[in-house]
């Protein structure tokens, strides 16, 4: 049964995200063969429509103040790294860079994609060091249609 | 990274839906699976904290507990046998027990003492059953391991099985 063919990863760069690649990458034994790429931008200077997509709109890219295009320039790169990896691994890839409502974005490309399972941290950039489960992964879990893996700290 | 699966079990059809999920992650190493029946308290009331992963073990209950309550034990002890005898067939080792006890914290301690991997849970949409939706996010938030979460749609998830 194809249960893991397809999976989406959501990222946000941080160490525990990074943990998730490694169940992705493994996921690939059980019959993984393409990762849908997932980040998700709230923080530029000017608003964009909801769901906006920064790596297809140019149009959009061009509005945003330098900062702003050097922040997304940074991010596109970070995307294309991971494809790299995945790739290397032997997996098909594809990224997203999303503007909009972090969880409910990653939950829409999920559905978009149709997706089997959703691979993410159960924490990430926040500031809080000892939150157990951040309000993406939360979000995540409720509004998701698909399996979610939720990788909580480094196996030891 | 899966070799060692807990799986918590409560009878219904949306726990019934991760098997199929832990089968298939026998290619990715899985070689043991741990089924487990947490007995609330507000089902059962208070019980000696052990592992009751025998029928002998359960059929001591009788006394303390409600005849009635004792079989019906017996009976998903039964059930969760079989599930067991599935996942042998297909070359995975598997443990059948019950443990007395909070949810979250009996998962959570399970999963640290017996060397787990991954929790694998099966919840309905909205959780209505045995995980709540503030019950199955203390559960994530107790156990330390990776959790996957199988959903399934309301009105088939709570049957029981
Ligand atoms: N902007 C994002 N784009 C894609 N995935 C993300 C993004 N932010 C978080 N994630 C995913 O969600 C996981 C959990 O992060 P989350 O944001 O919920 O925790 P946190 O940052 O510690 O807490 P909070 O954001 O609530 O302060 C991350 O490990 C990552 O997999
Ligand atoms: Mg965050």
């Amino acid at each position: 049964m194809p249960l893991f063919e397809k999976t989406l990863y959501a990222t946000d760069f941080s160490p525990l995200a990074e943990v998730a690649l490694d169940y992705v990458k493994k996921l690939k034994e059980a019959g993984e063969k393409e990762v849908v790429i997932v980040h998700v931008v709230d923080d530029l200077s000017v608003e964009l429509p909801e769901g906006a997509d920064l790596l297809k709109e140019k149009e959009l890219y061009k509005v945003l103040p330098e900062v702003d295009q050097e922040y997304v320039m940074s991010i596109i790169e970070r995307l294309e790294a991971v494809k790299d990896i995945l790739e290397e691994n032997g997996l098909s890839a594809k990224i997203f860079l999303r503007y909009g409502n972090i969880p409910e974005q990653i939950v829409s490309v999920a559905r978009e994609e149709k997706v089997k399972l959703i691979v993410m941290g159960a924490h990430g950039k926040g500031l809080l060091t000892e939150i157990l489960l951040g309000s993406v992964s939360t979000d995540v879990i409720r509004k998701a249609d698909c399996p979610v893996l939720i990788v909580k700290k480094r196996e030891e | 990274m899966f070799s060692r699966i807990l799986y918590p079990f409560d009878m219904r059809k949306a726990s019934l839906n991760v098997k199929p999920y832990i089968l298939k992650l026998k290619e990715a190493g899985c070689r043991e699976v741990h089924i487990l029946y947490v007995l609330l308290p507000s089902e059962w009331g208070l019980l000696a904290k052990e592992e009751y992963d025998s029928k002998e073990k359960i059929e001591a209950l009788r006394g303390a507990l409600d005849e009635g309550y004792v079989d019906a034990l017996l009976r998903r002890f039964e059930k969760m046998k079989e599930l067991a005898e599935e996942f042998e067939s297909k070359g995975i080792k598997a443990r059948v027990l019950m443990i007395p006890g909070e949810l979250d914290e009996v998962i959570a301690e399970y999963a640290e003492k017996n060397g787990i991997e991954l929790v694998a849970l099966g919840i309905t949409s909205e959780s209505l059953s045995f995980f709540r939706v503030g019950k199955l996010l203390d559960v994530i938030k107790a156990v330390d391991k990776p959790i996957l979460i199988v959903k399934t749609p309301e009105e088939e998830g709570d049957e029981e099985v």
